[in-house]
């Protein structure tokens, strides 16, 4: 996989009282036909013998150009072409000019004593020196590499692969990845489909099993991950020199909520080819009253209101509950919520004089929490149901080189919220407890400015991206986080990402105060990145590095609905056979049509979660049972007609 | 090999110098009236180069060369004196980038041998540098021993660049040219050739006098004068030779932009000199600057010699402080 030839010598480096040689930077100059440019990896060694520095090499990063001729002053070509651009060109000799460059140091060897870097041959980097030059020998060989390829580092004619290293990409060293740029041309989520292919092919074995859960949450971005993608010679070429397959992923499990009539998937992957693999998100009170907080606004986090959905959390949900006033509860679903409230706000009010206090809870603070409780079945309809059992992400049973995309890219915010946070504490719980099924999870937030930023409430959800990237590390829960400006996102959050990722920036973001470390040469040459070229940080490269990545061999989302384009909305019983069908093949559509007719959605709603839930052998009859027998409704008997005791009069007055 | 030779006889006992003569940097001239014949016209006139097609040459070289030198050591007053002399010629092609060709380089030691003591001048002797002896009496007087060095450093130089430019001559292409930095009636090959042209921009020497003299003092910016034959002067060959004004004179001085041509004694030199002259008219751009002649240096010629002095030994350039009293480490 290593190149080992050796490059000729490119420049030499130069070193004066002004702009001397230092052990962290170096100025070199090559011909002014070279192939060296800004981000470009050299090698400095060859120091005579006799001279300073003889044996050492020094490895470097192109991290600026500058050119300039003999020309003492503008004016001297004003006179010398008597003031005629056009004869300037036409002078019979091209003035001296310089190519100089500048360099940051990446290693030096030995590197103890660090000294200035030595007078010598500059060269470009082979795929050897590379390798030495960003660290990746201490990961990339051993009896036990690490080393993920995350795309190709190239400089005139020159490719070397370059890798990072999972101990601190996915943990325990380090983790987490950020990636920053612009909307369309940073390829954020293309950058981050193809390092989790990679991840997936070169996980090492001794580090466990891995899996990614991906929040899609805009337009349909992640809803083809399982679907090839267009791919070009070129794309092939740099997957074989990375040695990574160029396939879509194997396992991609889609998890979306329902759309508000409870029976339509609210995902853009609803192509009848492909929504047979999408599974509904379907969350009911127990999962939403654990992560109530996610609901409250700032002004509603209190003691109280806190103390009161404990208690309900606690006491009421899934047992039985007196409510004080004559009535017993099984609280299981919202609905049975609903009648447990109705049930306290009329026992409050009738027992007149009982004040207006139930439990120790004020009435003021139950309302509060009921709104808010029935808000997000409402806003979220599809999402919670009021009635019904659940369907989840598979805890507990999650696949080694799976990714559960939850999409909820039509979700309202305050829904995605929830969502976010849920799956998020789920996967946390789970890998505390070591039975998640794998042992580390890659979780991609898109859009991160949205959920940690910067300035703005803390949030339910900004506290528990800080908590992941803070303490993610030592569970295997990774963040991925993307967004379009870093400096918008809260510092904690991008600032724990061991190996921070650039598509093409925005002039405006790289005039902020975390872009002063690069030199302006490195900011042009951000803000015109081209698609497919990112620059990277990581604990091992002691400087950004630049690296070109194959376009991802699944499916864009654009590409996608062209190819797979959503299906419409069934009507209410076709999407019920749909569904049916989908847990067994065998149910025939017009029995189930029969079925539900003339029954109500509610309840036709509950008898397929139910169904969908279990998973029996026989779908139809668990369906049918479920849904129970028809009640008609029996006529009223006619009243037998009463004659009056006293016959009235015909007269009319 | 300088630093080993020098370090040599300092050891053999001779007292360290470091002494930069100011003169190091420049070049003599000739200061004399020679007077010239006339050639193209009858006497010298002023002719216009507006719309005279400038020569167009497919490559060119350029010769130029360089003298470095400085006092190392004394054995008694006989000062010891370590030169480096050099010369190249670069070639200009189609893509208007000179390129080294040729090139040459000599060390010389300049003293006085029999002023030295026996173990200085065993010294000298292992360590096989050429040595370049000054007259015995100018030898004897510190005074006059330092300017005899420099007439030797630069006949040195001088036979350097005349040895370059024949040797280069025969590998001449039929359309190729050389134009060398100075005069060419110093050697026989030179003066004859017909593609060689020699830029002459200081002006010592004075071939004319009276009103001849003033119209070639004020010739006119892109004019050139009549061709004249120099009067022979010693050794120098029969060369044609005119003036050639590149920059206006007015505003600053007569010499100002103006430069001596010189080529082989020929018809053919007449006929061509408009197109000659109006090709050197060209290279005004760009300009040689920052070196202090740009109004007469061609910007190529400058390019030599920048690159002869990036090449020569760092220890022969003069630094401010290299005079100061040297502290114990």
């Amino acid at each position: 996989m290593i190149d080992r030839r050796d490059p000729p010598p490119v420049g030499r480096v130069v070193a004066t009282e002004q702009k001397p040689a230092t052990p962290h930077q170096f100025h070199f100059w090559t011909a002014n036909e070279t192939s060296i440019g800004i981000g470009a990896i050299v090698k400095v060694e060859g120091a005579g013998r006799g001279e300073q520095g003889a044996g050492r090499v020094v490895y470097g990063v192109v991290t600026d150009g500058f050119a300039y001729s003999d020309l003492a002053t503008p004016l001297h070509d004003v006179v010398g072409a008597e003031g005629d651009p056009a004869k300037a060109a036409d002078s019979p000799t091209v003035r001296q000019e310089i190519r100089l460059w500048t360099a940051a140091v990446l290693r030096q060897r030995p590197e103890e004593p660090l000294q200035p870097v030595p007078l010598g041959q500059v060269h470009v980097a082979s795929d050897v020196d590379v390798a030495q030059a960003l660290r990746m020998d201490t990961y990339l060989g051993g009896a036990q590499p690490t080393a993920i390829p995350v795309g190709l580092y190239t400089s005139g004619g020159l490719e070397a692969p370059v890798y990072l290293d999972a101990d601190f990409l996915l943990g325990p060293e380090a983790a987490h990845l950020n990636i920053s740029g612009v909307s369309g041309l940073a390829t954020k989520t293309s950058a981050v489909e193809f390092l989790l292919g990679s991840i997936f092919q070169h996980f090492p074995p001794h580090k466990g099993r891995v899996a990614a859960v991906c929040f899609n949450v805009k337009g349909p971005d992640l809803c083809f991950l399982d679907q090839p993608g267009a791919l070009e010679d070129e794309d092939r070429r740099r997957y074989e020199r990375l040695g990574v397959r160029a396939q879509p992923f194997e396992g991609v499990r889609y998890y979306a909520p329902f759309k508000a009539d409870g029976v339509n998937l609210n995902t853009l992957r609803t192509h009848p080819d492909l929504v047979g693999d999408v599974e509904p998100l379907v969350w009911g009170l127990r999962e939403v009253l654990d992560y109530a907080e996610v609901l409250l606004n700032r002004d509603d986090i209190d003691a109280k209101a806190d103390a009161f959905i404990d208690f309900l959390s606690d006491r009421v949900v899934d047992k039985e509950f007196d409510d004080g006033f004559g009535g017993t509860h099984r609280v299981v679903t919202f609905a049975d919520l609903e009648r447990l409230f109705r049930s306290i706000f009329d026992g409050l009010e009738l027992g007149g004089g009982r004040g207006d206090t139930w439990r120790t809870h004020h009435i003021a603070t139950i309302r509060k929490v009921r709104n808010r409780l029935s808000n997000i079945s409402t806003r979220c309809k599809g999402l919670v149901t009021d009635d019904g059992p659940s369907n989840d992400l598979p805890w507990g049973r999650f696949e080694d080189r799976a990714v559960y995309v939850v999409d909820v890219a039509n979700v309202d915010p305050l829904g995605q919220d929830l969502v976010f946070a849920r799956v998020v504490s789920k996967l946390r719980e789970h890998l505390e407890r070591r039975d998640l099924g794998v042992d580390a999870v890659v979780v991609f937030v898109d859009e991160l400015n949205k959920y940690a930023p910067g300035d703005g409430p803390e949030t339910y959800v900004k506290k528990m991206l800080l908590d992941i990237s803070e303490r993610g590390r030592y569970l295997g829960l990774v963040l991925f986080g993307a967004e379009q400006f870093r400096s918008q996102v809260h510092r904690r959050v991008v600032g724990n990402a061991g190996t921070i990722v650039f598509g093409r920036m925005d002039s405006d973001e790289l005039a902020t105060p975390g872009y002063q470390v690069l030199s302006p040469a490195t900011k042009i040459k951000l803000a015109t990145l081209p698609i497919g070229e990112l620059m990277l940080r990581h604990p091992h490269f002691t400087q950004p590095i630049f690296v070109r990545f194959p376009r991802p061999a699944v499916l864009r989302g654009r590409d996608g609905v062209e190819r797979f384009p959503p299906a419409a909305d069934l009507p209410f019983e076709d999407a019920v056979v749909r569904q049916l069908v989908k847990l067994d093949r065998r149910v025939r559509p017009n029995l189930v049509k029969d079925v539900i007719a003339d029954r109500r959605e509610e309840d036709v709603r509950r008898a397929l979660a139910h169904t969908r839930q279990t998973r029996p052998q026989d779908a139809f009859a668990h369906f049918k049972k479920q849904l129970g027998g028809r009640v008609t409704a029996a006529p009223a008997a006619a009243r037998e007609r009463v004659p009056p005791l006293n016959p009235i009069s015909d007269e009319p007055y | 090999m300088s630093r080993s030779w020098v370090e040599a006889i300092l050891a053999a006992g001779v007292v360290p110098a470091s002494y930069v003569p100011e003169a190091s940097v420049g070049r003599t001239d000739l200061e004399e009236f020679t007077g010239a014949d006339p050639v193209e016209d009858p006497e010298l006139r002023v002719h216009s180069l507006a719309g005279a097609r400038p020569l167009a040459p497919a490559a060119v070289g350029f010769l130029d060369g360089i003298e470095q030198w400085r006092v190392v050591g004394y054995a008694g007053v006989t000062p010891i004196v370590r030169a480096h002399v050099a010369a190249a010629i670069r070639l200009r092609g189609a893509d208007r980038r000179p390129r080294t060709i040729a090139e040459a380089a000599e060390e010389l030691a300049i003293t006085r041998l029999d002023h030295l003591p026996a173990a200085v001048r065993a010294a000298l002797a292992e360590t096989g540098v050429s040595v370049v002896e000054i007259s015995a009496e100018d030898a004897g007087q510190p005074a006059r021993a330092l300017p005899a060095a420099r007439i030797e450093v630069q006949r040195a130089r001088a036979t350097l660049e005349r040895r370059l430019a024949e040797r280069q001559l025969s590998r001449l292409g039929a359309d190729e040219w050389l134009v060398v930095d100075g005069v060419l009636s110093d050697s026989p090959t030179l003066s004859a050739h017909p593609r060689a042209v020699g830029v002459v921009k200081s002006h010592g020497a004075e071939y004319f006098e009276g009103p001849e003299l003033e119209r070639a003092l004020t010739l006119p910016a892109v004019h050139r004068t009549s061709v004249f034959r120099p009067k022979s002067r010693g050794a120098r060959r029969a060369i044609h030779s005119w003036y050639l004004r590149l920059w206006p004179w007015e505003g600053n001085d007569l010499l100002y932009g103006l430069l001596r041509v010189e080529a082989r004694a020929h018809p053919e030199t007449v006929a061509r000199a408009s197109a000659i002259s109006a090709w050197l008219t060209t290279e005004r751009a760009p300009l040689a600057t920052p070196d202090r002649r740009w109004d007469r240096l061609l910007y190529p010629i400058h390019d030599v010699e920048t690159y002869l002095r990036a090449r020569a030994p760092r220890d022969l350039i003069p630094h401010l402080a290299s005079r100061l009293p040297r502290t114990g480490s």
